[in-house]
């Protein structure tokens, strides 16, 4: 008799209520769905987050670096409770949300990955999160950090959050922001939008499968120039620009 | 101690100016600094208000509300509420208090609440 | 005094550019060499406000002149904060009317998004009075929400006036390949629909987010010159005609009205003047929008329409491409971007290749006479400029 080495690697999943998927309007007057990704979509999703891996701006790289593992450690059941909603407009993917639940009364946020500039998608799919954690599964409150400017001004500043600054937070240690039940109450109106059920058609497209973002965020055109821009005479702060030339430059 | 925001009165001509001009705007024959401080009074109505949401950075809170009043003697000062639902035309009181922080320094200024 | 021609122009993308500020002002000043078929200019202007605070870059023009190999040209970097542009232009004009100068370089150029948006929102609010307005966390939206509040209440102005300004220059914006912006948006997706309050969130209110115009990074060119140079340069000749500028108080509570734009009005005034144009004879204009109600205001006090009815006249469309008086066919300031220094001179470029009718899908047709407005502070230094094509 073989040991089952596979089960006494995986953690055991706490069963934790589905995401009801949820429509919203865009400033476009496109329509966008949230709604929880299935385990085997997830191959489907991290042909899309790889190419940010290597976009040196905006904190891109590294947020799709830590989301491609945790995406990974999802499917390959290596991470315990975690949960991955996604976005999408035309059934173009548009953002990938992700966390995980610590305790009954605890939710750990990690990551809000925005593929379609310009519109608010990220606030809407941080919204969307916040919600899944609060009113969904029910839990006090989400613990949150932010990798870059943007992501600090738009939920910590915005939402007015709570420092946790003793906890650290999963995603390397760095001190935790609270959003509390209490938080989530008075934003409620204002920056949770969205509507139930999705229509029939919208679901429809969105299920069918995740297409490639249209124009997702890329690296500069000119990496010379932005060597430039960096005040790099080298030509040597872009990690891209050695990756692709072999370790030469042009 | 009572605080108080000064206007500078013109001492040729009597001009009244918020804030401080090197030159008279009315008679335009004063000497350098030629001004007597005269201090501004604290009531007045409110002209128009905002609510400003991206805020400098010097700023913790969430949301500023902003506004500009006239008050009694004529002069206009804009400032910070601290007014639930400002309406115009709404008549306020302005008491001096700290309005900006930046790094170590304190500013002050006028806040102004619903009379 | 002699008379001003265009004979070049250039422009990069307004949005967010990985390029050094130099380089920014640089490629539009080569566009214009090659548009105009010169390879010298006897001087250079270039419009910035945050080369040296934002970029770490004071005196940019006297980089950019060795930048471009045009030394021993000399140059000089002109502030005049939003308006910079525009007074940028003024300087080039004074410069060959008065006989100094035979060609001159117009640039505008900034990169504000090399600062966190934090950082860029603070540098801006520097216009403001540092005693009267800055210490009370007075931003320019702000000056912005307070002066939209006062219109709606005093001329019927609404939300939704504001939204068709942005909902209509996004538009235009969509067949500008320059345009920061390229999103088509809608009034239901902005206003109507139940989402709107986190697609559109308030900034000051009653100013929201599709009020606002983005942050943006940029450069653009015009060389002016003179009769006799335009002679040897097969392009139309547009002409310079008129220039005006004006100022009113730099606190925005000492204006006498709080309601109205003078300095607009005069600068406005003064440009058709100089011009030998009234403001019916426009053909197309590009106003300052920086918040969705400047646009109508400015249309006022320029003389497009009478005080009060801009957002009327918005309803009817007569502001469209193909209206009355099509008013920012390149998206303005707010679809198209506002890279600070360079918009008078984006402004500017926009015009000339209207009345060259090189403005492809959103050409105005038979465009004669074309006027810009470049709104300074908040609205207390205004550069008013009409050109003609002969």
């Amino acid at each position: 008799m073989s040991v089952d080495l596979e089960k006494i690697l995986r953690p055991v999943d706490t069963p934790l209520p589905k995401f009801p998927a949820k429509y919203m309007t865009l400033a476009n007057g496109q329509e966008m769905v949230v709604r929880q990704a299935e385990r085997d979509e997830i191959p489907d999703i991290l042909p899309h987050v790889e190419p940010l891996i290597h976009v040196e701006r905006d904190f891109y790289n590294i947020v799709a670096a830590r989301l491609y593992s945790e995406l990974l450690a999802y499917y390959t059941y290596r991470v315990q409770d975690e949960y991955v909603l996604v976005a999408q407009i035309d059934g173009e993917l548009a953002a990938i949300v992700n966390g995980r639940s610590v305790s009954p009364d605890v939710g750990m946020s990690y990551h809000t990955f925005s593929l379609r500039r310009g519109l608010r998608v990220g606030a809407h799919a941080f919204a969307t999160k916040m919600e899944y954690h609060i009113d969904i599964l029910k839990q006090k409150e989400v613990l949150i950090v932010a990798e870059s400017g943007i992501g600090f001004r738009r939920w910590m500043i915005e939402y007015n959050l709570e420092k946790r600054f003793h906890i650290p937070h999963e995603l390397g240690g760095c001190p935790s922001w609270s959003l509390t039940k209490e938080l989530f109450d008075k934003a409620r109106n204002t920056l949770v939008v969205g509507r139930r059920p999705v229509p029939e058609h919208l679901l429809a497209k969105a299920k069918a499968g995740i297409l490639p973002p249209s124009d997702p965020p890329k690296g500069p055109e000119d990496l010379l120039a932005a060597t430039r821009s960096m005040l790099d005479s080298t030509a040597t702060s872009l990690i891209e620009m050695r990756r692709k030339q072999g370790g030469k430059i042009q | 101690m009572e605080l108080n925001i000064y206007a500078y009165k013109c001492k040729r001509c009597g001009e009244l100016h918020y804030p401080y001009k090197t030159i008279c705007k009315k008679c335009g024959e004063n000497d350098h600094n030629e001004f007597d401080i005269v201090p501004l009074p604290k009531k007045g109505k409110l002209l128009t208000f905002t609510t400003l949401y991206t805020l400098p950075s010097d700023y913790e809170v969430v949301t500023l509300a902003l506004g500009i009043v006239e008050l009694e003697n004529g002069i206009r000062i804009t400032g910070q509420l601290d007014i639930k639902n400002p309406k115009i035309g709404m008549k306020v009181n302005g008491k001096v208090e700290v309005v900006r922080k930046d790094l170590y320094k304190k500013h002050l200024g006028m806040i102004f609440y619903k009379e | 005094m002699r008379e001003v021609y265009v004979a070049g122009i250039g422009i990069t993308s307004f949005s967010r550019l990985e390029y050094p500020l130099v380089e920014i002002a640089a490629y539009p000043g080569l566009m214009a060499l090659r548009d105009a078929g010169l390879k010298k200019v006897d001087h250079l202007y270039v419009a910035n406000m945050g080369g040296g605070r934002i970029n770490g870059q004071t005196g940019l023009a006297s980089a950019v002149v060795d930048h471009m190999s045009l030394t021993p040209a000399g140059a000089e970097t002109i502030e005049n904060g939003p308006a910079s542009g525009a007074s940028a232009i003024k300087q080039g004009y004074m410069a060959i009317a008065s006989g100094m100068h035979d060609v001159v370089m117009v640039i505008g150029a900034e990169r504000m998004r090399e600062a966190n948006p934090l950082e860029a929102t603070d540098f801006v609010a520097t216009l403001t009075h540092p005693q009267a307005e800055y210490i009370y966390g007075v931003t320019l939206p702000a000056l912005a929400g307070m002066f939209t509040r006062l219109y709606m209440e005093k001329y019927g102005v609404t939300a939704r006036h504001l939204a068709m300004v942005a909902v209509k220059n996004h538009k235009n914006a969509m067949d500008n390949f320059y345009a920061h912006l390229h999103e088509d948006i809608t009034i239901e997706g902005i206003l109507d629909s139940p989402e709107a309050s986190t697609n559109n969130p308030y900034v000051a209110d009653p100013l929201r987010f599709y009020d606002v115009c983005p942050v943006s990074d940029g450069g653009a060119c015009l060389i002016l010159a003179t009769a006799e140079v335009m002679k040897k340069i097969n392009k139309p000749m547009i002409r310079l005609a008129g220039i005006g500028q004006a100022t009113d108080t730099h606190c925005v509570h000492e204006r006498k009205d709080p309601t109205e734009l003078l300095a607009v009005r005069e600068a406005a005034r003064q440009s058709f003047k100089m011009a030998g144009v009234k403001p019916s004879d426009v053909s197309v204009a590009e106003l300052h929008d920086a918040f969705t109600i400047l646009e109508i205001a400015e249309s006022e006090e320029v003389g497009f329409f009478k005080k009060g009815e801009g957002h009327l006249a918005l309803e009817r469309g007569e502001t469209q491409i193909g209206g009355k008086i099509p008013i920012n066919p390149s998206g303005g300031l707010k679809a198209k971007g506002h890279p600070v220094g360079a918009t008078g001179v984006g402004q500017a470029h926009e015009i000339v290749l209207q009345l060259r009718g090189e403005a492809g899908k959103r050409q105005v047709k038979n465009a004669k006479v074309g006027f810009t407005c470049n709104f300074g502070g908040f609205g207390n230094n205004v550069v008013c400029l009409t050109f003609i094509k002969e």
